[in-house]
Parts: C-alpha cells; sequence; structure tokens
C-alpha cells in the first residue's frame, strides 16, 4: 500500500514534527510513507478568498502530483475536507481527480476506516486530561463527530481512537464545537472578532481542567495557541497525533 | 409589461430544477401516550394553564373560581352570544371566552375559527382568554391539526398557544405582550 | 434604513472594544441556540422534518411562477386585491398608494422585514403618514432611530438600562425602573392606544398558501392580529418566495419556524387571513426586488428558501460577537451575508468575508440552506468584481504564485523561520496576526520537507 503524505504548506514550515509524527504513525503500522516532494499549498486559501483561477490551478497540480499513489493521507481535516469536498467547485469533470477524490483520507479517518487499527503501533501512557477540540471543518465536512446542531446519534472519531492511550482523561469543553475563530485569512481580515473567539475557546477548554487541548487540526492549534502563549497560560495545545506516537508533551 | 408579468416571465426563464412534492405523511411524527398531559405541562410553561372539566362543572364556574374578581365577561360558546357594534368596543373584555375547535398536543396551540363571530379583535384584545375545546379534539402534531381544521370566520383562523409574551428586552420573557395576560384551556 | 458603507471588520472591532457588552451578547444569543437545540432534541423526526422542508421549498421554487399565479387567483376569489411591486419604490408607492385612497393617517405595522429592505417607514413619513411599528423590540429600535439588529430579536443589541432610558424620554416611564416586565407592560399601554387609534395595519407574511390564497404571520406578541382586527385596512407585503403550494405543507413549517427560531414549539398566535375584517379590505403586495435575478443563479437560488427564522444568525459565532449592526446589509448574520452580497456585490462585499467557514449556520437551518458555502462563493464575485482591498488582492496573486512554485514557498518558509524568532516584538505587535493579543507561533529549526531529506538520506 503505497501512501502519500499530503503535508499543508504551514504545517510543512511551522509544525514539522506533526508531519513527522503522521508518517512515523503510518510507518508503525506497517505503510508504506511517500512525501512527494513537489507539492505545495492546495490552495485553500485562494478557493475561501475567491480567486477560483488560482484555486483551480492549485487543484489540478495537487491532483497531478497525487493520483498515482494508493491513498493520500494528511494531519488537517480543513485542508483535506477542501481537496475532497471544495475541488469539484474548480475540476469537477477532470477523471484524475474524480478517481483520486474517495482515495483521500484525513490521518484519523485513515486508521479507522481504511487500516482499522484497534491498538497503537507501541502502548503509550498519556496520564493527563485533554480538552477534545473539534475543527469545524473536520467535523461538519469530513464527519469526525455527531455536530451538536444535528440530532443525530452522537460519536466522535477523535474520542474513540483516544481509547487507545493508557492513563488518559478525556474531557469536553462548554459549547462543546464551537468554532475557535481561526478561519484561514479571517484570522487577519477580522483580527478582533477572530481572537475574540478564540480568547472565548481557550477558557472554556481550560474550564475542564485539562493540560491540553488535543485536536486535529494544526490551524486551529496554532491560533489558540498564540493566543495562550500572548497570556502566558499554561495550558498546550497538542496534535492528535503527537498523542497517538507517544510524544506529546514531550515539546 | 406590467410589473407582474415581468416578474413572472423572469421567475419562468430562471426556474431551477426541482424535486417532486415530497409526501409528508411518509415520515412518522412524535406521539404522545397522554396528550392532554402533554399539552397542559406545555401550555403552562407559555403562560397559560388546561383543565378537564370535572362532571358537574361548569366552564363560568371554573372561571369564577380562577378569577373571582374579573371584570366585564364575554361568552361566545353560547347561542345568540353578545355581538359589539364594532371591533373597538371589545377593548375594555376582560374576560373572553371562546370555542376552541382542535388543541394540539405537541404545541399546546388551540385552533380558533369561529363560525359566526364578527370581530375576532376580541381574541386579542381581552385580559384573559379562555379556550373551550371538546374534550377529545386533541391531537398530536400540527400536521394532524391541519388535516382537521376549517377556516371559518370571513377567512380568519388561528392557533393561540398560551398568552401573549415577548422577550425582547434582554431576552427575559415577560407575559402579556399585547394579547391576552392569560390563557385557560378547558376540556369539555 | 442602513448605511451602506459599514464594514464588517471595522465595525466589529468597534463593538468588541466593550467586551463585557459583546460578552452579554453572545451569552444571550447562545442560549437562544440552546433552546433551539433542547427543542430541536425532543423530536424523534427533527432531521427529516428539516428534509421535508426543504423539499417543499425547492419544489415550490422550481415552479414559483405557477404558484404564484395560482396563488393569486385563489386570493382573488376571496376578495383580497393582489399587487406585483417590480422592486422596493414600486412596493412603497403601492403601499402609500393603498392608503392615500382612504386618508389614512396611521398605519400600525408587524415585524417585517421586507419592509425594512424596502425602506417603507421612511418613506411613508414623507408622505405625511404616521407608521407605528409594534413588535416590541422594532418599537424600541424605530424610537432610537436605528436598524434591528437581528430579523426576529430586533433590539437583542440593548441592555434593558437602555430601553429603561429610552422610554423614560419617549413614553414618560419612571426614570431608573429597569425591570423589563414594567418596561413591556409600559410599552403594552402605549401601543394598545396606536392600535385603536389606527387607520390601517400592515403585516409581513410568513407563508403564502398557493391553494387558498392566504397569508400566514406568526407572532408571539399578538400585534399582528391587532394590527389588522381592529383598523378597516389590512395590507400584507410578502417577498414572492413565501409560497408554499398547500396547506397541509404548514404542518412542517410551523413545526419547524419558532423550534428554530425561539426555542419554542409554536409562535403564540400563528394567524391565517384569508378575507378583509367585516367592512374592510385586505390588500397583499407581492415583491421581488431582486429575488428572481437570484432565482436564475446556480450558486444562490436556494437562499430563496429562507423562511427568516434567524438561528443561522444565534448560531454564528461572528454575529454574536460583532452584532447585526456590523453587516451593511438589512439582513445580518449567515443568511443576510448571501443576499446582500447578491443584492450589490460591491455594497456588501465584506459581509462574505465575515465568516469562518465553520458550518454551524448550514446545520442548524430548517431549510437546509448549503449557508457558508454560497459565502466561500460569493468571496468569488467579490474578487471578480475588484472589491478586495488592493493588498489583499496582491498577496492572494503572491500567494497564487507561489503555490505554483513551492520552491520559492520554501525558500521564504526557510526565511521566515530564521527572521521571525530575532524580529523585536514592537515591529510584529501592530501586525494584524498579534494586534488583539496573539503571539506568533514558534519557529522550528527545519521544515519537514527538509526534515524527511535529511531522513531519507540517512536511510539509504
Ligand atoms: S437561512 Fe435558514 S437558518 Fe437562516 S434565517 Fe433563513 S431559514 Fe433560518
Amino acid at each position: 500500500m503505497k501512501v502519500a503524505l499530503f503535508i499543508p504548506c504551514f504545517v510543512n514550515d511551522l509544525y514539522p514534527h506533526v508531519a513527522m509524527a503522521t508518517a512515523e504513525l503510518l510507518e508503525g503500522y506497517g505503510v508504506d510513507v511517500h512525501y512527494p516532494l513537489a507539492q505545495s499549498c492546495c490552495g485553500q486559501p485562494l478557493s475561501n478568498n475567491g480567486d477560483s483561477q488560482g484555486a483551480c490551478d492549485a487543484a489540478r497540480r495537487f491532483t497531478g502530483i497525487f493520483k498515482d499513489y494508493d491513498y493520500v493521507v494528511s494531519p488537517s481535516g480543513s485542508c483535506t475536507a477542501h481537496v475532497k469536498h471544495h475541488y469539484p467547485w474548480y475540476i469537477a469533470d477532470n477523471a484524475d481527480y474524480q478517481a483520486l477524490q474517495p482515495r483521500i483520507y484525513e490521518i484519523v479517518e485513515f486508521l479507522q476506516d481504511v487500516l482499522k487499527v484497534e491498538k497503537l503501533p507501541k502502548p503509550v501512557y498519556f496520564p493527563h486530561t485533554v480538552s477534545i477540540h473539534q475543527s469545524c471543518h473536520g467535523l461538519r465536512e469530513l464527519g469526525h463527530a455527531a455536530p451538536s446542531e444535528l440530532m443525530i446519534p452522537y460519536h466522535s472519531r477523535l474520542e474513540r481512537i483516544l481509547q487507545l492511550v493508557d492513563g488518559i482523561e478525556i474531557k469536553q469543553p462548554e459549547r462543546r464545537d464551537e468554532c475557535c475563530g481561526f478561519g484561514g485569512t479571517f484570522s487577519v481580515d477580522e483580527p478582533e472578532v477572530s481572537v475574540a473567539m478564540g480568547e472565548d475557546r481557550v477558557a472554556q477548554h481550560e474550564a475542564t481542567g485539562a493540560q491540553y487541548i488535543v485536536g486535529a487540526d494544526p490551524s486551529c492549534l496554532m491560533h489558540m495557541g498564540g493566543i495562550i502563549r500572548h497570556r502566558c497560560r499554561p495550558i498546550r495545545p497538542l496534535h492528535i497525533v503527537e498523542i497517538l506516537t507517544g510524544r506529546g508533551g514531550a515539546a | 409589461m406590467s410589473s407582474r408579468e415581468q416578474i413572472l416571465a423572469r421567475l419562468r426563464q430562471n426556474r431551477p430544477q426541482g424535486p417532486a412534492l415530497p409526501d409528508i405523511d411518509a415520515v412518522p411524527f412524535i406521539t404522545f401516550d397522554d396528550k392532554f398531559d402533554a399539552f397542559r405541562t406545555l401550555v403552562r410553561n407559555l403562560g397559560g394553564d388546561a383543565v378537564q372539566l370535572a362532571d358537574g362543572d361548569s366552564v363560568l364556574g371554573v372561571v369564577q373560581q380562577r378569577w373571582p374578581q374579573h371584570g366585564r365577561l364575554v361568552d361566545l360558546t353560547v347561542e345568540n352570544h353578545e355581538e359589539s357594534p364594532s371591533p373597538h368596543a371589545w377593548h375594555d373584555v376582560d374576560v373572553a371566552i371562546v370555542p376552541g375547535e382542535l388543541a394540539v398536543a405537541e404545541s399546546a396551540a388551540v385552533w380558533v375559527s369561529h363560525a359566526d363571530n364578527q370581530w375576532r379583535s376580541i381574541y386579542f384584545l381581552t385580559q384573559k382568554l379562555v379556550l373551550v375545546v371538546p374534550r377529545d379534539a386533541i391531537v398530536d402534531t400540527m400536521r394532524d391539526a391541519y388535516r382537521r381544521i376549517a377556516i371559518r370566520e370571513q377567512g380568519f383562523g388561528g392557533f393561540i398557544s398560551g398568552s401573549s409574551r415577548t422577550a425582547d428586552i434582554e431576552q427575559s420573557l415577560v407575559m402579556g405582550a399585547h394579547g391576552a395576560m392569560a390563557a385557560l384551556v378547558v376540556f369539555v | 434604513m442602513k448605511n451602506d458603507n459599514i464594514n464588517h471588520a471595522a465595525a466589529a472591532a468597534a463593538f468588541l472594544q466593550d467586551r463585557e457588552q459583546a460578552r452579554w451578547h453572545d451569552s444571550a444569543i447562545w442560549w437562544v441556540r440552546q433552546k433551539r437545540d433542547m427543542q430541536a432534541k425532543q423530536l424523534p423526526e427533527w432531521e427529516q422534518l428539516r428534509a421535508l422542508a426543504q423539499q417543499i421549498k425547492a419544489h415550490t421554487l422550481s415552479r414559483l411562477d405557477d404558484y404564484l399565479q395560482q396563488f393569486q387567483a385563489n386570493a382573488e376569489k376571496n376578495g383580497v386585491t393582489v399587487h406585483w411591486a417590480a422592486d422596493a419604490d414600486e412596493h412603497n408607492r403601492i403601499v402609500h398608494g393603498i392608503l392615500a385612497a382612504e386618508g389614512v393617517k396611521k398605519l400600525v405595522k408587524s415585524k417585517s422585514m421586507l419592509t425594512e429592505e424596502c425602506g417603507l417607514n421612511p418613506y411613508l413619513e414623507q408622505h405625511g403618514i404616521e407608521v407605528i411599528d409594534t413588535d416590541l423590540g422594532e418599537r424600541i429600535v424605530q424610537l432610537r432611530q436605528e436598524p434591528p439588529s437581528h430579523i426576529v430579536m430586533p433590539a437583542i443589541h440593548l441592555k434593558k438600562e437602555q430601553i429603561s432610558e429610552l422610554f423614560h424620554r419617549e413614553l414618560g416611564t419612571e426614570a431608573g425602573n429597569n425591570d423589563p416586565t414594567y418596561l413591556t407592560h409600559a410599552a403594552r399601554a402605549n401601543l394598545r392606544e396606536h392600535f385603536l387609534t389606527a387607520d390601517a395595519g400592515l403585516t409581513g407574511v410568513n407563508f403564502a398558501i398557493a391553494e387558498t390564497g392566504g397569508v400566514v404571520v406568526c407572532t408571539n406578541e399578538g400585534n399582528a392580529d391587532l394590527g389588522t382586527a381592529l383598523p378597516p385596512i389590512h395590507i400584507a407585503s410578502m417577498g414572492l418566495e413565501k409560497i408554499i403550494p398547500r396547506l397541509e405543507h404548514l404542518g412542517v413549517f410551523t413545526r419547524l419556524l419558532a423550534r428554530s427560531a425561539i426555542g419554542s414549539p409554536i409562535t403564540t398566535y400563528t394567524s391565517h387571513f384569508h378575507r378583509a375584517r367585516p367592512g374592510g379590505q385586505m390588500h397583499i403586495v407581492i415583491v421581488d426586488n431582486g429575488r428572481s435575478d437570484i432565482l436564475g443563479n446556480d450558486d444562490f437560488y436556494q437562499s430563496l428558501r429562507c423562511i427568516r427564522c434567524g438561528a443561522c444568525m444565534n448560531t454564528c459565532p461572528v454575529y454574536r460577537r460583532s452584532t447585526g449592526h456590523s453587516y451593511s446589509y438589512i439582513i445580518p448574520g449567515p443568511i443576510g451575508s448571501t443576499l446582500g452580497p447578491s443584492r450589490d456585490i460591491k455594497k456588501h462585499g465584506s459581509m462574505a468575508f465575515a465568516c469562518t467557514t465553520c458550518g454551524s449556520c448550514s446545520n442548524v437551518c430548517p431549510v437546509k440552506i448549503n449557508l457558508h458555502e454560497q459565502l466561500v462563493l460569493q468571496r468569488k464575485r467579490a474578487f471578480d468584481a475588484g472589491t478586495l482591498k488592493p493588498a489583499k488582492k496582491m498577496g492572494l496573486l503572491a500567494m497564487r504564485f507561489l503555490t505554483q512554485h513551492p520552491s520559492l514557498m520554501d525558500a521564504g518558509g526557510k526565511v521566515m523561520r530564521k527572521v521571525v524568532p530575532i524580529v523585536p516584538d514592537s515591529l510584529t505587535r501592530h501586525s494584524a496576526w498579534s494586534r488583539p493579543g496573539r503571539a506568533l507561533p514558534e519557529m522550528p529549526e527545519q521544515s519537514f520537507k527538509e526534515m524527511w531529506q535529511a531522513r531519507q538520506e540517512k536511510k539509504s
């Protein structure tokens, strides 16, 4: 099984350890992991700002780079949602894309739905309390959990996979899935609203008594992390792959 | 071309694709074991109350007991009921007793559409509204209700659920916005 | 009327200066979202109900011209006069014409976002007609001479102290009495006088039934009922998308509307109007004002399914932290942010960007409008119409270029990782990222690409 890592541009530049943990996690399950060096940004910022030409070019480029792998896996719910659910706005008719689209996965989905993992590659003991951050695109576009607005049976991928970790205590913040306010370029277009939302979200995570905010989207964690650092708060954002590989809390 | 023709022409030209009308009965809706109990629990949260008339009691008796000091009372449930010269002349009614045709358990709503009342203003001007509903005329949901209602009263009909209310000031719920301050539903 | 020049980001930043008031606004409206959740949860069929509502509306939009004609024929059979208005001006002229013909001096109005959209009040006032908004929240904002900040809770941006002061000045209530019950009942007494002395009443329309030719108006206060039962003239103004085919369909929509809007199983009054009161007149004005154009747009026509419940505003984390007054279009929040730009992308372009694309709005919407997607699609129009600020547009074009040239992007990333840690705080503090209280990320030594390449070399 040839799996290509799709590492979003800002993760490549700012969160290399998250990308590395993703690779190691997959390798731990015996997966043949590749990292196509020609990849760049998936074009979501362009799409979200109305640059359809740029977004379309990015979608084509992405398809060309990834089309020959068995699966494409990424540690970002938002970027995965963009390539999986919004590329059709631009290249719905592209045959390569049509063939590739069902093989694109966010890392937790891939572990649960394709590899169907029932234990971690090596046992992880993480004796801490974590508060789950459901990032919006993972939640509402990929279906990571039952969104609080929908009257459907409750489920949560992140909670389910964290059950494989020993010693962990899992909490949910009040308003269990309200947006943290990052929103890509929204964070700098509307910085005051963005930070106000982030402050509220961080406070709700803190109120659970957790030491860590755990999520599957590095962008939300970056935004909340910036607010936490500015305010010198003790709680720490952590990507879920960092816990699953047993590196959590080391940084 | 008149505006009407222009608008219709544009709508015709711009028609999007659409599905056939769904069968709204294909979906099972909620049902209640005890419809009266569901109705009463709900209406009490909506500034109202509901009672079942005991044997030997009368609606008037229930009203007297609840509001012994009441002012002008008009009873539209009796034959040859009082008429008013104008819709405005009901403005000083304190208690209005009116026939309700049908009650809905899920919403504590009562359908009102009088066959021969001249001025519907009474339902909204009165301080206290008493709705008299036949005991077996209670259904589970609004879907059931719309199957059974008839619009009479000079083309007017309405569902009334509890008393008039507003939360426009800081989301604090206040009873008695413009219409009745209190609503009592009597099942007979 | 609203000032079209409002820029959402700037207005929201100003609103957030008073964090305490902003927090109150957020939690007051979040509470309405929670009440909606509690109601929805009680119905096992909730999601199927939304699907039914969506299908009924989608079907109706595909034959809107047929249903409107059927509606008109049936309304006329009931003795109702039906008027058609192509735009806001024509709507206002029609309403004024009806009132002027009967010498109306005072009009009582119940809530109608359509008349706000059309700017009816100032038009009638210029023509010497006194207009009294009778919904309590609408009355409050009318007395303050400002637009509503929410389509269901027009005065939700105000604290009771502000309303108390206003009522003291305008209605002569006790100074300093901030009790909502006292204030509401003072307004009740004042507005009763207006109801009893009005010459005509105007209502909006929640649903117009093609099969019966009647209109349905839902209120909790009873103001639409008093306003139509007392004066001899009833004018109902409706957007042409308010049509539903059959009476039985109300068995779907009345179950969704109040639960979604205010977390109540139903509004206090759900009134069905099919004729004038004895001796009176009833008029229905069907208004297009841009709707037929939206119908022809593949990306946006679904927004015409809207039943104006306001649930998308209540759930919107940006709306709750910025108030309706930060949006340039009269309808704020998610639905306003697609309707406004549909109407005029140059004026209302900033609204499409007042969104993190979290998607919560699309999930609460009782008619399942793809709101958050529509907002992204509106940005396309904003980009193409050239409404983006030059700096932003340059940034995007640079990004477009870098996306196609990853080696340059890598070089840029490398510079960033080296430079950011040594730039003094004073230089970054004023950036949009840092200004409101957000530190830059810590910079790692290497990019993942560098780490990966080193790892591969070691392996081989
Ligand atoms: S878009 Fe949907 S949620 Fe928003 S007001 Fe309209 S019907 Fe309600």
